[in-house]
């Protein structure tokens, strides 16, 4: 027989955090709002496009390179939310999204999914959430996450591992049996995709991918990645959900790029609220969370703070 | 629990107290139950997730598709089959009915 375990939820419900009617509306979902976001979110990303291509011939298409991977990583923010499934009230239409987004930002969707299941499961617990990422042990070292080099050879060996029908020791953890062989198809199917891009880029002798995709995104990986380090870095290393996750509290432009991901704390407790219904769920929980007020860049003030203090105390 | 044991119905909630359009927990005895209120009718199934054992009666509800709220794996109410990942096994799920106003589900006594 299945144990039953105590979700942050149950725990919120049974401590009258949240009364079960709030719940309910907060979970509601419909595809409408979502389709006019994404229809905002394609204009943005025509807008950088064009700004890509108006830059062709001068220095300034770095700049444009730059604003473009900041809103192609942040395909990410959309990723993550269509594995929780709450993008869309119709269930296909995540998938179909999520698997769009995951090819963008080279993260199979599947895999993710299973991954990103096993980090809410055991969050910011040492040798168990397959998502913690290390509070830093020298300033050299955070400089080094924040550069996305080690994320990005993660990424790469990952998925030549999938494609070549292997999983680490971790992942057999996560990954049920039945589903390795759909794991490795999907890392295949990925790895040919791209492959036949590029084939059509030097068949044609047109490479503007490269330039409006491929170089964008790995300029843009290390702003998803400070922002990645927001959401627990420097929190501590503990099972309670009050505890060992952090929201930030950002402006607009930043919460519409990751689809109010900042307020992560609450995504935590209730993983099937919507995006667009986690504002309101803040104004609940915000007394029973930890909420960083100055946002990402009061998060990595934090960061630094802790890493200066293990420094010296290490020094002494 | 002896195999010799038969099933049969037993009442659970009344009708009127379900959660319109939403899942119901009931206890019977030492089992959690859900209990279903959809367009085609009522349905059950046991409470907790056959994959994390978090409690599906605080998950989202849709339809026939019952939602885990701590990893979105989902199931049909209707024959318990998995539609989502992290779910791959069936759920457990009990006939049900209706009668005289009480929700009715069939398992040992």
């Amino acid at each position: 027989m299945t144990k039953a375990i105590v979700t942050p939820l149950t725990q919120a419900l049974a401590e009258g955090k949240l009364t079960r009617e709030e719940l309910k509306s907060f979970m509601q979902r419909s595809d409408a709002p979502s389709l006019r976001r994404l229809a905002v979110w394609v204009l943005i990303l025509t807008i950088t496009t064009t700004l890509v291509a108006l830059a062709w011939d001068s220095w300034l298409i770095w700049p444009a390179m730059f604003v473009q991977g900041i809103v192609l990583v942040h395909h990410f923010s959309i990723q993550h939310e269509c594995v929780h499934y709450t993008v869309f009230r119709t269930r296909w239409l995540n998938d179909l999204v999520g698997q769009i987004c995951g090819l963008i930002i080279i993260l199979p969707h599947r895999f993710f999914r299973y991954e990103h299941c096993d980090h809410h499961t055991h969050t910011q617990i040492n040798g168990e959430d397959p998502e913690l990422i290390p509070m830093p042990k020298s300033l050299g070292e955070y400089l080094y996450y924040i550069s996305a080099i080690p994320y990005w050879r993660g990424k790469f060996t990952e998925i030549f591992r999938h494609a070549s029908g292997r999983l680490s020791e971790v992942e057999l953890r996560f990954i049920p049996k039945v589903e390795h062989a759909a794991v490795y198809r999907d890392a295949r199917w990925m790895l040919g995709i791209y492959g036949l891009i590029f084939i059509a880029m030097a068949v044609t002798g047109w490479w503007g991918l490269v330039w409006y995709w491929i170089i964008p995104l790995f300029l843009g990986e290390p702003v998803m990645r400070f922002v990645r380090m927001t959401e627990h870095v420097g929190r501590p290393t503990v099972p309670q959900m009050s505890e060992n996750t952090r929201t930030n509290l950002v402006s607009a432009p930043w919460a519409f790029l990751c689809w109010n991901m900042n307020y992560h704390a609450e995504h935590h407790y209730v993983a099937s609220v919507p995006y667009h219904a986690l504002p309101r769920l803040h104004e609940k929980l915000k007394d029973h969370i930890h909420v960083e007020p100055d946002g990402y860049f009061g998060a990595h003030r934090e960061i630094i703070r802790q890493l200066f203090k293990k420094t010296e105390a290490v020094g002494k | 629990m002896s195999k010799n044991m038969k099933h049969r119905w037993h009442d659970v909630i009344e009708l009127t107290a379900l959660e319109n359009n939403w899942v119901t927990r009931v206890e019977l005895g030492s089992r959690k139950l859900a209990i279903y209120d959809t367009p085609s009718g009522v349905y059950a199934s046991l409470a907790l997730c056959n994959h994390g054992g978090a409690d599906l009666c605080d998950g989202y509800f849709d339809g026939h598709v019952i939602e885990c709220p701590l990893h979105q794996g989902a199931f049909d109410v209707r024959d318990g089959k998995p539609v989502s990942a992290p779910a791959t096994r069936p759920m457990r799920t009990f006939e049900s009915r209706v009668e005289n106003g009480m929700v009715q589900v069939k398992l040992k006594a």
